[in-house]
């Protein structure tokens, strides 16, 4: 007799790698399950990599959907030369850049405004620690500088992998992570010198 | 990897790997991200009568049928599809199945692409009605099980969507799981004591269980 557990583990045989190409033509021809099995293997990394980026919940998975809009209507170029994840989390990036750029236009906006009140506030706060301080330093890197960081140093791409992704050369990456680096020294130095050395 | 000389210390690379920590992403969390992917990218999907995504918590199920009906009816269909109504080529002859069988002159035509994956579905939802009775019977309706049977709707409804519901009595079928299943998935939502007495009183009164036990040790026996 057949248990219920070997039922599911049946179901779960087939293994999605070799079923990418299969899927990828579906979703080509407008297959909605095929979509949705692209999807489940995909959104969350592309989702991951894009809170990264942008560290709001809400944003992040507005361009997670953005991407795979944008993914499934341009599937029929994909050709193959890359990864799949490769070629996605291309489209993240290129999705995340231009959302982020009109984002920071617009706090750029309201900092404006809110500048006189927001800086009294500061200056009667406790002193963040340094880990804030990280954090607030990788937010201000440029944004070529940073999203190396971030894929390189916080979710552990190979330089191989960022180089795919961004369409540069694998020197190039390693050159923005060297200067990404620096300037996290740099801006870091005076509270924490002992982190430095 | 390389070591690179300006690796930023230890302390620092720790601290950093916080960044923008990302949360957990649940299945309902990838559920509404898809529907709107979904919405946008496959627009004539909102055209067909498989429900629109936003009616998932409030199934059409519910005006047509009563809890009291659609697990007998779920009982019946899976006995159905043991019986051997189902054709679907079997690719996996080493791993066994409770919903799978040989072709034969009543079968349901699958398109080839879709095979595998119907197979497997059918499987999953077999194994979630025949492991439901006695999740209820004790009380127990976990997350797990729910997630399970969230994601089987799902599929049923993008399987009604696509050509492999091109065959009348396979639509039917999958339109009927899909009333049971929303069914289940109800129970996550109301969480109510009510429905779990009345599953589990329509469940004791007809014996499902066994039955279906039954049945797939007979199609064992025939393999």
């Amino acid at each position: 007799m057949t248990s219920p557990a070997v039922a599911v583990e049946i179901s779960e045989a087939t293994p999605y790698v070799s079923r990418e190409p299969e899927l990828i033509a579906r979703v080509v021809a407008g297959d909605r399950l095929a979509a949705r099995e692209l999807y489940d293997a995909h959104a969350p990394r592309v989702f991951r990599l894009a809170f990264r980026l942008t560290g709001e919940s809400e944003l992040a998975r507005e361009l997670t959907q953005e991407t795979f809009i944008r993914a499934f209507a341009q599937l029929g170029r994909f050709r193959g030369e890359s990864a799949l994840s490769t070629w996605l989390h291309r489209v993240t990036i290129s999705v995340v850049s231009n959302a982020m750029r009109k984002v920071k236009r617009f706090r750029a906006r309201e900092t404006d405004l809110d500048e006189a009140t927001s800086m009294a506030v500061e200056t009667r706060r406790a002193d963040p620690d340094l880990r804030d301080k990280l954090h607030r330093a990788i937010d201000e890197l440029p944004e070529i500088y940073r999203t190396t960081l971030v894929m390189h140093d916080v979710e552990g791409y190979t330089h191989e992998e960022i180089a795919n992704v961004l369409g540069v050369a694998e020197g190039t990456c390693k050159s923005r992570l060297s200067v990404a680096r620096a300037q996290l020294r740099e801006k870091l130095a005076p509270f924490a010198k002992e982190w430095l050395e | 990897m390389k070591q690179e000389d300006d690796r930023l210390p230890e302390a620092l690379r720790v601290a950093a790997r916080d960044y923008n920590e990302p949360p957990e992403l649940s299945h309902s969390d990838l559920d509404d991200m898809w529907s709107a992917i979904e919405k946008d990218a496959f627009p004539k999907r909102f055209s067909s009568p498989s429900a629109p995504r936003a009616e998932s918590r409030e199934p059409r199920a519910q005006s047509r049928f009563s809890t009291r009906n659609l697990l007998p009816l779920a009982a019946v269909l899976l006995l159905g599809v043991a019986i051997g109504r189902f054709g679907l080529p079997r690719k996996q002859q080493a791993l066994p199945s409770v919903a799978v069988r040989p072709a034969g002159g009543d079968s349901v035509a699958v398109p080839e692409p879709y095979q595998t994956t119907t197979s497997q579905y059918l499987g999953r939802t077999a194994a979630l009605l025949v492991s439901l009775p006695s999740e209820v019977h004790s009380g127990r309706a976990d997350d797990l099980l729910l997630g399970r049977a969230h994601d089987l709707l799902l599929t049923t409804r993008l399987l009604l969507d696509s050509p492999a519901a091109s065959d009348p009595r396979f639509r039917n079928l999958l339109e009927d799981l899909e009333l049971v299943l929303a069914q289940v998935v109800r129970l996550q939502a109301d969480q109510g004591k009510g429905e779990l007495d009345l599953i589990r009183q329509a469940l004791d009164q007809r014996d499902v269980l066994p039955r279906l036990r039954s049945a797939v040790a007979d199609i064992s026996a025939d393999d």
